[in-house]
């Protein structure tokens, strides 16, 4: 039958080369014996549709071929798991890599919308590049150990090696019943802490970032930013980048889970020294007047915008104050436990 | 309404494929213990109520004589090359646990459906 024939010289092609005519010849046995059947049954020869009818039933040449293949994997489920778990260690270590590395760069070079943009527009780009060649990697693996298993004896054994003496102790949260923080979360914090980053250090360049619409009244106005600003400005970039990478080396020591009093009480504290540059300023003149002339006409409004500023610097101050006490009582209270459950 | 049921028609499907696999298996050992060539086996097991694709069958025999379950010689019958199969000493003791195993299993979920 010239349509049994070609059905099976399609198998043939998708067949290893080594077992093609072995597997073909078996196949072509047994077709033929169902086809005999058939045409027994029915008392004469398949009609053309009738063998295509069959042929489709029994499937495509290449989907047939493919089950004689053993399952072909590019990672396998052995080392799946440790893939995946490389993988998001690579890309959160790329990514970090990357923002501190952007970051330094935008921070020492002139920052421009095109630079960040570039910056920003590069990230996934480099991401996938590499992440394919950690995909790469461990498919290059798992080709080896599929192929020379006696080669790779751990790989298998890796899974059943491991000892529940060794898993690590219950997290402090899941003690007290709170839900740890996820590493979805923990990352999405460094990313919204790097963009904040980003738009923080564009604002003196891009007043609209912070001011809006009212950016433009700007050069129109009669007020301008007292010296004090810059160090306050910088001591704030520092305060996030302190913030940043903390939260960077939390999560490469796999501590995001954790709860993060220390993080705070150093955040706080060094929150206090710009608020307090800004308390420290003489007569609280944290705007001033560009022409001096202008005393009689704008004066009672700079006085009031000043006034603002020094009682809006001292809540903040007071709320941070009591938030570092409060971080420190708790601390304090957890030693004075932890002690007392050890004697 | 049509995307729900969709789902849920390839769940049950994908669910059934998987049930299947290991049963076919203990049916094409169950019935190798007597020699059968491709086609009179897959013709043994549908007699039996077991309808099993070609394309399924055909590459499970070879797997399973891969992996010593079987032994298989050519050998002409009516005038036809055939590749005749039946259970190896090794898929005798194999199909004997595996047998074991799943009566074991018909048993419990009985007593649980009971």
């Amino acid at each position: 039958m010239d349509l049994l024939d070609r059905y099976l010289q399609a198998v043939k092609k998708h067949l290893p080369w080594k077992r093609q005519d072995d597997i073909i010849a078996e196949l072509r046995a047994n077709l033929e014996a169902q086809l005999e059947d058939k045409e027994t049954g029915l008392g004469r020869p398949l009609s053309m549709g009738e063998a295509e009818d069959w042929l489709r039933q029994i499937g495509p040449p290449r989907q047939v071929a493919a089950r004689y293949q053993p399952q072909q994997y590019l990672i396998g489920p052995v080392l799946f798991p440790s893939y995946l778990f490389v993988l998001r260690i690579v890309c959160f270590w790329t990514m970090i890599a990357y923002t501190i590395g952007s970051v330094a760069l935008l921070a020492t070079g002139t920052v421009s919308e095109s630079r960040v943009l570039e910056a920003i527009l590069r990230a996934p780009g480099f991401l996938l590049t590499v992440a394919a060649w950690v995909t790469l990697g461990f498919a290059v693996v798992e080709f080896a150990a599929t192929r020379r298993p006696e080669k790779f004896p751990t790989l298998a054994g890796s899974l059943s090696n491991w000892t529940p003496s060794t898993l690590p102790p219950l997290e402090k949260e899941a003690i007290r019943g709170k839900k740890p923080r996820s590493f979805a979360s923990a990352v999405a914090e460094v990313i919204f802490g790097f963009l904040f980053l980003v738009w923080l250090l564009l604002i003196p360049h891009y007043p609209f970032l912070l001011m809006g619409p009212g950016a433009l009244y700007l050069p129109y106005s009669p007020f301008q930013f007292a010296p004090v600003w810059v160090p306050v400005f910088w001591w704030v970039v520092a305060l996030n980048v302190t913030q940043l990478v903390w939260r960077c080396v939390d999560l490469i020591r796999g501590a995001w889970r954790q709860q993060r009093r220390a993080e705070r009480i150093v955040i706080s504290a060094f929150g206090l020294i710009p608020l307090g540059m800004l308390l420290a300023v003489p007569d609280h003149a944290y705007f001033t007047l560009k022409n001096v002339t202008d005393q009689a006409r704008y004066g009672a409004a700079l006085d009031s915008i000043n006034l603002s500023i020094k009682w809006s610097a001292l809540v903040i101050c007071a709320i941070t104050v009591l938030q570092l006490l409060w971080s420190i009582w708790r601390i304090s209270l957890d030693c004075y436990r932890k002690r007392a459950a050890a004697m | 309404m049509g995307y729900s049921m969709t789902i849920a028609d390839n769940l049950f499907e994908n669910l059934r494929l998987e049930l299947r696999r290991g049963c076919l298996t203990l049916a094409a050992l169950a019935q190798l213990r007597q020699e059968h060539y491709g086609y009179t086996l897959r013709k043994a097991l549908a007699e039996h109520g077991l309808e099993i694709d070609e394309s399924t069958l055909y590459p499970l025999l070879r797997r399973l004589e891969a992996q010593g379950l079987l032994t298989s010689e050519w050998r002409e019958e009516e005038k036809r090359n055939k590749r005749f199969y039946r259970l190896s000493s090794d898929g005798e003791q194999i199909f004997a646990e595996l047998l074991e195993e799943w009566q074991a299993i018909n048993t419990s979920i009985n007593s649980i459906l009971q």
